[in-house]
């Protein structure tokens, strides 16, 4: 058989360039910023001067050890919010998984859809109003939708895991908690402490950010420290941040490693 | 003594695993179940297991009957049936130790079975049964870690360790080679004698069947074809049983119950 060869160049390729050509240069126009430029040739001059205020942290004792309590707080919020999620996912991934009959399962997803649905900084706004400003409210947003989250994942698992090893043990007359311990869990708990670690991560950068509506933590001092223009602390709140991500990023990492390829 | 009494157990299209059997078991028998693929065996195991309900017909285990009793009782019934299957059904992660302290889950309060996840509570108890299998310093390793031989010496451990009254073996041996099926044969018949107890094991393994166990029960279509001492079986018997049933054809037949034919037993479960 002969390949059929194109009696013409394809013009696929030229239209789609040109394409998107067309739509940069519409958005360009859209939004004036050429003109926001020629306009900005001083106001380049005083973005480059805030930028500049942010080059030397504060790094005076009392206030680094303000950042080291802010830091604890936040790692304290992102840490406690995984584990009720972990503990919450667990409880509502059991029915979600059809455990206990059809209208668990129903009712249990629609939880789990809500939970989820609804992101951290919708529920921290919600839950600084319902418990107060403070840590307890940021806790508390995090576990709710990283309980949907986990919720969700612990039952795909559950569906996933082979039958055979329960419903064994169930033949020989162990109860079902028990048989569900030795026999399902075993295969499900490597996917279950990795999903709880990787959330872990994310919550961690998450409980920074909850500050900013009021839920504590770093998120807060830095928040503050920008609406008093305080720039000099603010950069100090940034490289913290930066630095807490980075660790437990590390930390999780590395128990993901050990836990659950070993 | 295991009683059945006209008893059957059909599939939903009306089919028949098995066909009006009447048959009871005397305490301290050691009964081999052989016959072709699809005859039967798997789901008779699995009725007088009491995981099975017959669709007619009545089941009794020590004047007993399984399916009158409420949840918690047949529960404790269970607990006293010891099963063994062609896949070990123990998973691929958990520590032999582990594996093995399960047989007794049926008799452990649910406080017991928790504490022993964190810590194992009877590690002289389940070296006492992994040493005669030669797996002793294999206790902390994972099942993951194990040939498929190994893995089913550990299925064995778990059964001793529960120390049944009633021993129910599903095609115990037929994913081991020649020694190791004979080993394993050995072991539960050996345990059996001793402990005085009930074992019922269903092999492809005539040869088996013949040199180890005491009586032996041709299965045909869901119908005993003969019932005899195991001295007493004729090479006639064994010819009749397996005459035009070619073990390819009867591979071919769907057997709701064995979850494949094949041995799987690289993974543990």
């Amino acid at each position: 058989m002969q390949p059929v060869t194109p009696r013409v160049m394809p013009r696929r390729g030229l239209m789609l360039t040109a394409l998107v050509l067309a739509a940069v240069a519409a958005s360009v126009w859209r939004l004036d910023l050429i003109a926001a430029f020629a306009e900005g040739q001083d106001s380049l001059g005083e973005l480059l001067g805030f930028l500049q205020r942010f080059a030397a942290p504060d790094t005076s004792p009392a206030f680094l050890a303000k950042v080291g309590q802010g830091a604890i707080e936040t790692l304290a919020i992102s840490l406690i919010g995984t584990l009720l999620a972990v503990i919450g996912g667990v409880a509502l991934a059991l029915p979600a998984s059809g455990r206990l009959g059809r209208l668990g399962q129903l009712a249990s997803r629609f939880i789990l859809n809500l939970l989820r649905s609804v992101p951290e900084l919708v529920w921290a706004t919600l839950t600084v109003l319902a418990a107060g400003l403070g840590p307890f409210a940021g806790t508390l947003a995090l576990a709710l939708h990283t309980t949907g989250v986990l919720g969700r994942l612990y039952a795909e698992a559950l569906e996933n895991a082979p039958p055979a090893p329960e419903a064994a043990l169930r033949g020989a007359g162990s109860g079902a908690a028990a048989a569900f311990l030795y026999g399902t869990l075993p295969a499900v708990a490597p996917q279950w402490v990795a999903y709880g670690l990787y959330r872990w991560e994310m919550n961690i950068r998450m409980a920074a950010i909850l500050g900013f509506v009021g839920a504590g933590g770093l998120g807060a001092q830095l928040y503050y420290a920008l609406s008093l223009f305080h720039e000099a602390q603010a950069a100090t709140l940034i490289v913290a941040m930066l630095v807490l991500s980075l660790a437990v990023d590390a930390l999780s990492g590395w128990l993901r490693r050990r836990l659950v390829v070993a | 003594m295991i009683t059945l009494a006209a008893l059957s157990v059909a599939y939903a299209d009306g089919r028949r695993a098995l066909d009006d059997l009447d048959l009871s078991i005397a305490p301290g028998e050691r009964v081999a179940l052989i016959g072709p693929s699809g005859a039967g065996k798997t789901t008779l195991l699995r009725v007088i297991g009491a995981s099975l309900r017959p669709t007619a017909g009545q089941l009794q285990l020590d004047g007993v009957d399984p399916w009158a009793l409420g949840s918690g009782p047949l529960q404790a019934l269970r607990a006293r049936i010891g099963k063994m299957h062609q896949a070990p059904p123990i998973p691929p992660r958990q520590r032999v130790i582990t594996a093995v302290l399960a047989g007794r889950l049926g008799q452990w309060p649910l406080w017991r079975a928790v504490a022993s996840l964190v810590y194992p509570l009877d590690i002289a108890g389940t070296r006492a049964v992994l040493e005669p299998l030669g797996l002793a310093e294999r206790l902390f390793d994972r099942c993951d870690q194990l040939s498929g031989g190994q893995l089913q010496r550990v299925a064995l451990a778990r059964l001793f360790y529960q120390k049944p009254e009633i021993v129910l073996a599903d095609e115990p041996v037929s994913a081991l080679d020649p020694a190791l099926a004979r080993s394993v044969a050995v072991a539960l018949n050996e345990d059996a004698k001793r402990r005085d107890v009930t074992l019922i094991a269903s092999l492809h393994a005539v040869d088996l069947a013949l040199s180890e166990f005491s009586r032996v029960i041709g299965l045909r279509e869901g119908r005993i074809v003969f019932d005899r001492p195991a001295a007493q079986v004729l090479t006639a018997d064994i010819d009749a049983l397996y005459a035009g049933a070619s073990h390819a054809a009867a591979h071919d037949t769907p057997d709701q119950h064995v979850p494949s034919a094949k041995p799987r037993l690289t993974r543990c479960a």
